[in-house]
């Protein structure tokens, strides 16, 4: 089955960096919210986006109003079936992705194939939603979507091997390097990637060097190019730490994985990283 | 006109050897050898990581060549914290640790840690020789493996476990570390070019000093260590290389 047009449901961040990099690699994309007036926000968000890429010379204006037209916008979720590929990127609740699923499944004929933006379910639980758990996948972006350049592509224990095969196509189709993995908590990165952030948290914790210490010698020892603490702050400690916490409880409290209480007061202290303008680092007088 | 400062490397391994280079490319050190080792040394560097028997003799030997309580003895932190090694010494103020792997050439730093027993003076002593090698120190508190090298080993530990789950192929692990995450290099050709050996050692060390299944090496590793599949030293360790490429470059 040949892929042209791209569902996505949820036009927040993620969302709507994936429509919009759909887009610009030549596919039409029906981008979905609840209501008209989050959607329209967000394709009008995407335009703009594309018309600083038009700006910056990355882009013919030509090619930025073919992009800009590629994408419509919708409140319904039948207009779905229209699509070969739907792409589900909902806030992280299994409620709200149970719903989505179940009418996909209901409206979506059965070649559809449906994939989830998830980082934290488990995609075997996303698919067993549906009547036909072989066609849904995971398809997991790194934000900003549009620049980051992997996308996971996730096996659930029912998902077939030709839903695979057309997503790993379709994530090189628009310029990603796509890499498969099986159905595990946080999949490869979200997981290899937690000690980074966990032992050096730990190693503050223990006073064993600062945190400004930890940064300089991941980057001048180890060519890291942030250390873990100035990239907690860009990711937001709020989001790192439930990342965390999400793992963690996944691998049923594996010691591998147990989170820093230090991480937790700051995520409480409302110091949430450079969005907030502190964190571990001040910013104050940063844009 | 003073003469440079004497330096012993004490180790059969790619670290010591890497050390050896830095130290003649340097010009600002010698290291005598062979009848001149007689003479009484400056600084002597021990390098051991795996094998904390070896490193404890060769620890012990490193005293006879001291100089009276001026010489400084630099001791590897990888699999055995500084203040445990210095316990092992007959002057334990003189001891002071560091932390670097085989890939210690293309490293701007060097941590370095005092043990609890370290004189003050001998930290300074240690920061001047790695500057006369070229290096930054960072001077931090001691346990294994000290920073850089415990949060490596941990990450490559974890995509060891991953692998061995088959959560994806080693290549596709590598790949989502470099680009979904910005790392320089993938955990499995990392944990291939500073040496698995190195990597078990600061796991085991972590594990046995601080005693939480958090440090327990993935069996994988152990077993490549076995195998003595010890990455780019040994032609093969996560992957297999070709001949011309067996030694770090």
């Amino acid at each position: 089955m040949v892929i042209r047009s791209v569902g996505v449901i949820g036009s927040g961040t993620m969302g709507a960096g994936i429509a919009q990099t759909t887009a610009q690699h030549g596919y039409q994309v029906v981008l979905f919210d609840r209501s008209e007036e989050i959607v329209n926000k967000s394709k009008a968000a995407i335009d703009r986006q594309i018309d600083r890429l038009a700006e910056k010379g990355k882009l013919s204006a030509e090619a930025a109003a073919d992009v800009k037209g590629a994408i419509r916008t919708t409140v319904r979720l039948s207009d779905m079936q229209e699509c070969q590929l739907v792409i589900e990127a909902v806030p992280e609740s299994m409620d709200i992705k149970r719903d989505v699923f179940r009418k996909l499944d209901e409206s979506c004929p059965g070649e559809t194939i449906l994939a989830s933006n998830t980082s934290s379910f488990s995609i075997t639980a996303i698919a067993a939603e549906t009547s036909l758990p072989a066609r849904v996948a995971g398809l997991h972006f790194f934000n900003p979507a549009p620049l980051m350049p992997l996308v996971e592509v996730v096996k659930g224990i029912r998902t077939s091997e030709e839903t695979i095969r057309a997503l790993l196509e379709f994530a090189a189709s628009i310029g990603k390097s796509a890499v498969s993995c099986a159905d595990t908590p946080g999949f490869i990165v979200n997981r290899v990637a937690r000690p980074f952030y966990n032992e050096a948290l730990r190693i503050l914790g223990d006073r064993i060097a600062t945190a400004e210490q930890i940064d300089r010698i991941m980057k001048r020892s180890g060519q890291f190019r942030m250390g873990p603490f100035e990239l907690q702050d860009l990711i937001g400690i709020d989001i790192n730490f439930s990342t965390t916490v999400s793992v963690y409880e996944a691998f049923y409290g594996d010691p591998r994985f147990r989170p820093h209480y230090y991480q937790q007061r700051m995520a409480q202290s409302g110091r949430l990283g450079r969005k907030t303008g502190e964190g571990y680092y001040s910013y104050e007088g940063t844009p | 006109m003073r003469e440079l400062p004497n330096v012993l490397i004490l180790g059969n391994n790619s670290l010591a050897a890497a050390l050896r280079k830095l130290c003649s490319d340097s010009g600002r050190v010698q290291l005598p050898d062979g009848s001149r080792l007689e003479r009484e040394m400056d600084v002597i560097v021990e390098t051991t990581n795996a094998d904390l028997a070896q490193k404890r003799a060769n620890l012990a030997s490193a005293e006879t060549y001291a100089a009276g309580g001026d010489t400084l003895i630099l001791s590897t932190v990888l699999g055995i914290s500084a203040t445990e090694s210095a316990s092992w010494l007959q002057d334990s103020t003189r001891l002071v640790g560091f932390s670097a792997f085989a890939t210690i050439e293309k490293s701007e730093l060097v941590e370095i840690a005092p043990a609890l027993q370290t004189e003050e003076s001998k930290l300074r002593q240690a920061a001047r020789f790695f500057e006369a090698l070229g290096k930054q120190t960072e001077t931090v508190q001691d346990e294994v493996g000290l920073v850089y090298a415990r949060i490596l080993s941990l990450i490559i530990n974890e995509a060891a476990f991953g692998l061995m789950e088959g959560i994806a192929s080693p290549q596709d692990i590598d790949t989502a570390m470099r680009q979904g995450t910005n790392y320089p290099m993938g955990p499995l050709e990392w944990a291939d070019t500073v040496g698995v050996d190195d990597i078990v050692a600061v796991l085991n060390g972590l594990h046995r000093e601080i005693g939480e299944d958090r440090y327990r090496p993935a069996p994988l590793l152990r077993k490549l260590l076995y195998a003595k599949r010890l990455g780019l030293q040994s032609g093969r360790g996560f992957y297999t290389y070709p001949e011309e490429r067996k030694f770090p470059s």
